[in-house]
């Protein structure tokens, strides 16, 4: 899905976290918000989200206006920094969770049964249906919360920090991982981080962004070529 | 980022919102703030002048002064136990710990009347024991002695259970740079440990005040109910009250109400300043 | 007890203090409590525990402490619910009077709701104009141990509230969850470990509750007489053993309540790493 943002801003009480910005995403892309603490990243992924609202500006998805949805009709799967799994569920029912609470429309049993180990099987961790959250190891936790997101089937994926809660090799090891699940989902990603080596090795599209504003749009090598301020060129090269 | 403003996602809409906190407060004013008002209305049903008159009865004065009489002396021992308490089981390991935190809390869980049964059976003049003390001269029950233990038998683990958490939280490397810079085991207690638990034993000689203060079961049971010598305040409010002595009975439990105030506005006001200082966890 | 050697002053004394202090107040009384009773032997007991008029008072205090502590779990979600997530003009006063049960001493309590709730009283005669009578039936004892138990919900679970991540509840509403589908299925789940704690110390507190009922409750015995006044009656008629058999029986219901409300904080705890 092609997802436009047109002239969005967002004030927190007297601090702009945005200007207005605006971007467009082409259909299937892998896209990196990439930029330091208070650049505004977070923000313009929960406004797409539809966990804020912006004050300005519109949102359209696949050029129809998505502004006015709510975080229920975006479906957007979202993954959390902190992947906000649900500590009573098994991991089964953390990924049936988006199924069940459809209500009318909520599949049948078996139907749920059999998309909850598909996904298992997707991310790889195909016996693990029956543990709860807090036995799982941290890398396990960002695929299972992955897997949620993708249960419902969503239009888009969005990741924030996807990696920061997790040791220099686990991560590592899952940046594959999500490139892979993006390659055979086809959907449009977009990934929230501050580590530029990430955000260069993994997308096709970096987006990197300060103090509320874009710095510049590009592909990896092109940004890493022809950095567009002084910024972006001390940003990456740090 | 976003915490100061009320998010539309994890919030109810402002209609619930608003029947939330309708119902909240209006279950508050039923429940609890019509039962305070009518302590006041009550006592002041024929004018301050005869409310106060009545608390200056010999019988009201001398209840006052028992009920005064015994907070200063179980609330100051309960402190010394809570102290000791907390001193035994935060700074050392033994055996048996776990067991000695359960025996403390067993007070939580057992009924006042229960508690002053149980003063009544050990120290009655039926039990061996209690014989032998009404035989010397020293009755306990029926007398201030029973009184004292049934109040610090029921507030017994107020101060422990507000001060072990604290000290918990600090460690004792304070106290083992102390000792390492010569300080006696005592000055060490004086000058690094209590003032490091000044605000937690406050609150919690402040809840033990108002219970022992308040305290009736157990002290019905123990007190023989006998006006001049044994009737608390919240005993002579009983009697006064089953006399139809309406006036009186509410004027002795307005003065235990505002007691009850001014306990909850310190305590509120010591949990706004001081809350690093008082039990983390004390809302469990 | 076997204590590891300690550079820190003072465990002879403190456990000293504390061993001698807790066996006079608390620990002695007890064991006097359960010498008294099986003084006559276990039949003696279990008849005086079992028989009619006791029975009948041990199972009202439990009956109507259950239907009160349930209330109090309802009002103690409410009210942590919106003390702790809502903010509105007079919340900090409310929240401080959340413990005035606590507070205000029993017997204050108890007659001021018997004035309240009297066929004269303010609203007892509005209750009367509807044909319900409150004070002196078990109406009027419910109400005394609504008012007792109500801080504990409260109180347990508003640290639980506070401790929600905002995160749990937004990934929920991105699954496509209704805030009403969360509340229900993420949410309450979280609260209910510390709610039933609450609900556990609220009954147990009501179960042995005295001062607040005993005005208001009219105290017919098998109607209206609760378990702690027929200890104080047996105690009056010099039945001694009477009285420790009603007090025995009064413990093992709270001990066996506590014991319930760690074995939930147990099995929860293992599930969801911390209530």
């Amino acid at each position: 899905m092609q997802i436009d943002i047109d002239e969005i801003s967002k004030l927190f009480g007297a601090t702009a976290a945005l200007h207005p910005v605006s971007l467009a995403l082409p259909s299937g892309a892998l896209v990196a918000l990439l930029g330091p603490s208070g650049s505004g990243k977070t923000t313009l992924l929960r406004i797409l989200g539809g966990l804020e609202f912006p004050d300005t500006g519109r949102v359209l998805f696949d050029g129809q206006d998505a502004t006015g949805l709510t975080v229920q009709e975006r479906r957007a799967g979202f993954v959390f920094q902190s992947y906000a799994l649900f500590r009573h569920m098994t991991v089964f029912e953390n990924i049936a969770y988006g199924l069940r609470a459809r209500g009318r429309q909520r599949p049948a049993e078996a139907e749920i049964t059999r998309r909850v180990t598909r996904l298992l099987e997707l991310i790889q961790l195909p016996d693990i249906g029956k543990r709860y959250p807090t036995q799982l190891s941290g890398g396990q936790r960002q695929r299972v919360a992955l897997a949620r997101a993708l249960a419902i089937e969503p239009r888009m994926l969005l990741l924030d920090e996807p990696f920061g809660a997790l040791d220099a090799k686990v991560r590592k090891e899952l940046r594959q991982g999500l490139r892979d699940i993006h390659d055979t989902t086809g959907l449009t990603t977009v990934f929230v981080t501050h580590d530029q080596d990430e955000a260069m090795e993994l997308a096709d599209l970096v987006v990197v962004m300060s103090m509320g504003r874009i710095e510049q749009i590009g592909r990896p090598q092109d940004i890493r070529a022809r950095p567009a301020s002084d910024f972006v060129r001390s940003f990456i090269s740090a | 980022m976003s915490d100061t403003v009320i998010s539309h996602v994890t919030s109810e809409p402002r209609p619930v919102r608003a029947a939330l906190i309708g119902f909240a407060v209006l279950a508050m004013a039923l429940l609890v703030g019509a039962p305070l008002i009518t302590v006041f209305a009550e006592a002041l049903t024929d004018g301050l002048p005869v409310a106060l008159e009545s608390l200056s009865h010999p019988e009201a004065v001398d209840a006052i002064r028992l009920t005064l009489i015994v907070a200063a002396v179980s609330v100051p021992l309960n402190a010394i136990f809570g102290i000791a308490a907390a001193w035994t089981i935060t700074k050392f390991q033994f055996k048996g710990k776990a067991l000695l935190l359960t025996l403390i809390d067993i007070p939580f869980s057992v009924s006042p009347v229960v508690a002053g049964l149980c003063i009544v059976l050990t120290f009655g003049a039926n039990s061996a024991f209690g014989g032998w003390l009404v035989a010397n001269g020293f009755p306990v029950v029926f007398a201030l002695p029973g009184i004292i233990l049934a109040s610090m038998f029921v507030t017994f683990p107020f101060v422990a259970r507000e001060i072990i958490p604290v000290m918990i939280e600090q460690g004792r490397s304070e106290e083992e740079a102390a000792l390492t810079l010569g300080a006696s085991g005592w000055r060490v207690f004086f000058t690094v440990t209590l003032p490091n638990i000044r605000w937690a034993l406050l609150y919690g000689v402040l809840l033990c005040n108002a219970r022992a203060m308040g305290e009736f079961g157990a002290v019905a049971v123990v007190s023989g109910k006998i006006r001049g010598l044994t009737a608390t305040m919240p005993i002579s409010i009983e009697m006064l009250y089953n006399e139809y002595q309406s006036v009186a009975a509410f004027s002795m439990a307005a003065v235990l109400a505002l007691l009850a105030l001014v306990t909850l506005a310190l305590k509120t006001l010591l949990e706004w300043r001081y809350a690093s200082q008082l039990a983390a966890n004390r809302r469990h | 007890m076997i204590v590891q050697r300690s550079p820190m002053p003072g465990f002879a004394l403190g456990l000293g203090v504390t061993l001698t202090m807790l066996s006079i107040v608390v620990l002695i009384p007890i064991v006097a409590l359960f010498v008294e009773g099986f003084s006559a032997g276990l039949p003696a007991l279990w008849g005086s525990a079992t028989s009619p008029r006791v029975a009948a008072s041990l199972w009202l205090s439990f009956r109507l402490s259950l239907i009160a502590a349930v209330i109090n779990l309802g009002l103690g979600l409410v009210l942590a619910w919106v003390l702790t997530r809502y903010r509105f003009p007079g919340r900090r006063i409310l929240d401080a009077a959340v413990d005035l049960p606590f507070a205000l001493p029993t017997a204050v309590a108890g007659i001021a709701l018997t004035a309240l709730y009297a066929p004269n009283g303010a609203f007892g005669s509005l209750f009367k104009e509807m044909g319900v009578k409150i004070a002196y039936t078990q109406w009027g004892i419910l109400i005394a141990l609504i008012f007792v138990g109500l801080p504990f919900v409260t109180r347990t679970v508003q640290p639980v509230v506070e401790e929600i991540e905002r995160e749990v509840e937004e990934a929920s509403a991105t699954l496509g969850a209704s805030r009403f589908y969360t509340i229900r299925r993420v949410i309450l789940p979280l609260l209910m470990p510390a709610a039933l704690t609450g609900f556990g110390l609220s009954l147990a507190r009501a179960v042995g509750e005295y001062g607040s009922v005993i005005f208001i409750a009219g105290n017919l015995p098998f109607k209206t007489e609760i378990a702690p006044l027929l200890i104080v009656i047996k105690l009056e008629e010099y039945d001694d053993p009477a009285a420790a058999a009603i007090g025995i029986a009064m413990l093992a219901i709270s001990f066996g309540l506590l014991l319930i409300i760690n074995l939930v904080q147990i099995i929860s705890r293992r599930r969801i790493g911390h209530v």
